[in-house]
């Protein structure tokens, strides 16, 4: 193997297993904009919430624990916010909304830094996870693969969810049609706040795998939430598929961005973002603003 | 008689700014300073947020730019006037808002919101990247202040803290009264038309892409201004300073705890978050709970702000 | 050639035809009413011709001038007015702001930075002008939002015919409004578009054969008849579409 082609292999999985954590993180912002209508600009604050929730848990369980347990509590935090403060505001308009969950979103980040300082904090992979696999010449990380492996599963468990259950059909039809299916008698308002809650369950999910992949810092929000952020609007708002092709897009750009040209490959991301929403404001398979 | 009464309250405020460096010592005036560069950085926010209905999440790009646009040039030419050097700021924050509207214009709501997020950080990465135009991360500081010259050759020296306080306060209130005026134009009503209504304003014959593009330039112009008042001041800009999202977040914060939907709103805004600000580190480093706290505690139960709390209070106690 | 003329007009959503190769002929200061059952393509009808869809096939002509892909401020400068189905009103402005928006069109103040809108003479003069007409100069400081159904839709009117325009079109302005209220518009549009062309969408067939000169029928997106009232009333195939659809 040339060393031109190892560096692109080894780069490509770089870039598919960061695209899928964007996708994590993304997918659950994308959905409760596309479904609720509410764009939480604090998902990536909750996401970052959970990456340290891991970082406590696994130290004193273990990794498959955290992964069970902090998503659960992000969750229920997500469940308070939206039936206490994010549901009273949605009458008033995106604006007032958006400016509340940037709040939000700064109080999230001094909690994260009042309990646990602002050094960086390494958490391991998994036992069952750490060494590696070769690949011809290459060893690759077991971590990534796992990670790559896990969102592919998340995802084809949540179109599952969608068409296949009760709470999906239920969902998808409030949607469309409040009024009716609360004529039906069905808690309309209930399904929208256990849907938030499952959209912030996601980006607890994507903490908690982060959290072995990069250190745990307060800039974490900052650093993979604008990235998943720009995943959405690229992807389309509320186009789960969009939020899929744009994710692993923008892996794929940042891996080989550092790699072949290091100086602008920060600017690569949101660059495509702006020229791609100058040529189509609704994203790439959004259909609406 | 009656116009000679509406006079007193603006005169008396004069009264106050003179006096006020006089009073105070230049922690304050410094304090006063940053007050009414925020003021202007606000208010320009302001013109698109209550009187266009378009939240920027970007803003801080238009300040930045000007802030450099004004530090850098001090850096490179040699006697530069001080009014130059403020006209190349606000230039630069208008011509940065000419060369996003085409991309702006079409958008609304939270798409608007959103690529303005990007573009700021698309500026904020280029200005720490670009390290042989803007020096990085470090910032451009150290450049020479220039003096207000005077024709006749008086010349004012604007390092001292008090000669520089009259000048930035002088040009910060133009700068509010003329934000203050556009609304008050034809344009400035047909701004409001678009904000409530958009699609009649169009029925009505006005070409609604070319007037926010006009409305973007106005607003980049003065937090243009904004940020050069700020490079002269802190004769020091960095990325951090004032091009981070933050930035844009703190004028977003003014203008809600002030009160949106009004002018006088981001100013009293301002007034609140700076001294709050300050109070803050002197007491606490979270000032992030602090502020966060604030924005949760407006938006749920005070959406107008300060000024709607004085509305209200007014019309409790003092009406009738 | 009259004043609007459309030719060979077709349009579609997501491939269901709408309107098919229909000619429209507006003459120069006629009433004309567009009527048909619900479903008939008037409401598109009158969209594309507005600017506010561009048609897939076929011409707009206004004045005689090409206007099918001309845009709606170009098209209100050209001369054309027109009102919304729903109401679409300044809700948070006053009476008096609405209807100086469009005197200040009028005048051709449209990025005035210098003078302040309230020194404006001619557009105060304009403005109340317009006010009186439309009956609401005494609630001028009224929001717009405070005002009743049927005075909300008067400032819509006035809003229309502020750019003193050549043709206003109405869509279905005394929709939702009651016995009385529908008596008094009838009026109003009579008083206003006293001299002007005007094309009606509406669905009263009071208000249609009291105001229009002449009515088009459309049926399933194509013209069934154009003609004077009287005629129309008494037209078998317009009588059978009526009927056909059980909507009416």
């Amino acid at each position: 193997m040339s060393p031109t082609t190892f560096i692109l292999i080894s780069q490509g999985i770089h870039g598919i297993s960061y695209g899928m954590l964007l996708f994590l993180v993304a997918s659950g912002l994308s959905m409760i904009f596309g479904l609720m209508d509410i764009l939480n600009l604090s998902h990536a604050y909750l996401f970052m919430l959970a990456a340290y929730f891991c970082y406590s848990i696994a130290t004193m369980t273990n990794f498959w624990v955290a992964l069970i347990v902090a998503p659960v509590i992000i969750a229920i935090i997500g469940i308070i916010m939206e039936r206490y403060l994010i549901k009273k505001i949605h009458p008033f308009g995106h604006i007032p909304e958006m400016v509340l969950t940037v709040g939000i979103g700064m109080v999230l980040l001094e909690v994260v830094k009042s309990i646990w300082g602002t050094q960086s904090l390494m958490v391991g992979a998994p036992d069952l996870l750490k060494g590696f696999v070769p690949i011809g010449f290459l060893k690759y990380p077991n971590y990534r693969l796992f990670v790559i492996g896990f969102t592919v599963v998340v995802l084809v468990a949540m179109i599952q969810l969608f068409n296949k259950t009760r709470f999906g059909t239920i969902v998808r039809a409030a949607t469309t049609n409040a009024g009716m299916v609360g004529a039906l008698g069905i808690n309309v308002p209930l399904i929208f706040t256990l849907f938030f809650g499952f959209g912030t369950w996601l980006a607890g999910l994507a903490g908690v795998v982060v959290a072995p992949l990069l250190s745990v810092f307060p800039g974490l929000a900052d650093q993979i939430g604008l990235d998943a952020f720009v995943v959405v609007v690229l992807g389309g708002l509320g186009s789960l598929w969009g939020a899929f092709v744009a994710a692993i897009l923008i892996g794929l750009l940042n891996a080989y961005g550092i790699q072949f040209i290091p100086t602008v490959a920060p600017l690569i991301t949101f660059g495509l973002m702006v020229i791609v929403l100058s040529l189509k404001p609704t994203g790439l398979f959004g259909e609406r603003q | 008689m009656n116009n000679y009464k509406k006079w007193i309250p603006w005169l008396l405020l004069v009264v106050i700014l003179l006096v006020y460096p006089l009073v105070f010592s230049s922690v304050y005036t410094n304090l006063f300073i940053r007050f009414a560069i925020f003021a202007v950085f606000a208010a320009s926010l302001n013109l698109l947020l209550s009187f266009t209905g378009l939240l920027s999440f970007g803003h801080a790009m238009f300040f930045g730019i000007g802030a450099y646009a004004t530090a850098l040039s001090l850096d490179h030419i040699d006697q530069l006037g001080l009014f130059t050097s403020i006209g190349i700021g606000a230039a630069a924050g208008a011509l940065l808002a000419l060369i996003v509207s085409p991309i702006l214009v079409r958008v609304k709501d939270t798409a608007f919101a959103l690529l303005t997020l990007a573009l700021g950080q698309l500026l904020f990465v280029a200005c720490i990247k670009l390290r042989r135009i803007t020096y990085g991360e470090d910032g451009v500081g150290g450049f020479p202040i220039p003096s207000l010259d005077i024709p006749g050759g008086i010349s004012i020296d604007m390092v001292q803290p008090a000669n520089f306080y009259y000048f930035a306060v002088a040009v910060c209130g133009l700068g509010l009264w003329l934000m203050w005026y556009t609304t008050r134009t034809p344009f400035g009503s047909v701004m409001a038309g678009i904000r409530d209504n958009a699609d009649r304003v169009n029925y009505l014959g006005f070409n609604i892409p070319l007037s926010k593009t006009i409305m973007f330039l106005i607003s980049g112009f003065f937090a243009g201004m904004a940020g050069a008042v700020y490079a002269l001041f802190q004769n020091l800009v960095s990325p951090d300073g004032v091009f981070h999202v933050m930035n844009s977040f703190t004028a977003i914060m003014m203008v809600f705890v002030g009160g949106i939907g009004t002018f006088i709103g981001p100013i009293v805004g301002a007034g609140v978050m700076t001294g709050l600000e300050e109070m803050a580190v002197r007491n606490t480093d979270k000032i992030f709970l602090i502020n966060g706290l604030l924005l949760i505690t407006v938006v749920m139960f005070f959406r107008s702000g300060f000024v709607g709390l004085y509305n209200l209070a007014k019309d409790k106690w003092f009406s009738k | 050639m009259g004043i609007l003329e459309t030719k060979g007009l077709c349009h579609h959503f997501d491939g269901m035809e709408v309107l098919t190769q229909v000619n429209l002929n507006i003459r120069d200061g006629e009433r004309h009413a567009i009527i048909g059952p619900n479903g008939a393509g008037k409401t598109t009808l009158f969209n594309v011709i507005t600017g506010t869809y561009t048609a897939k096939e076929g011409r707009v002509f206004f004045k005689g001038l090409d206007v099918t892909k001309t845009k709606p401020f170009k098209l209100t400068r050209m001369g054309l007015g027109r009102s919304f189905q729903i109401t679409s009103t300044f809700q948070k402005q006053t009476a008096y702001e609405n209807i100086r928006l469009a005197a200040l069109s009028k005048q051709k103040i449209r990025y005035d930075l210098l003078r302040r809108t309230d020194t404006l003479k001619r557009v105060a003069e304009e403005t109340d002008e317009i006010l009186h007409q439309i009956n609401l100069y005494d609630e001028r400081h009224e929001l717009a939002s405070n005002l009743s159904y049927g005075k909300q839709r008067s400032l819509e009117m006035g809003m229309a015919i502020g750019t003193n325009p050549d043709l206003l079109m109405f869509d279905e302005p005394t929709a939702g409004m009651s016995k009385e209220e529908t008596h008094a518009a009838v009026q109003l549009i009579l008083k206003l578009t006293e001299g002007k062309s005007m094309v009606i969408v509406e669905h009263d067939m009071d208000v249609v054969f009291t105001l229009a000169d002449r009515v088009t029928v459309l049926h399933h997106g194509q013209i069934l008849a154009t003609d004077k009232p009287d005629v129309i009333k008494s037209d078998e195939r317009v009588k059978s579409a009526y009927l056909g659809d059980t909507e009416v």
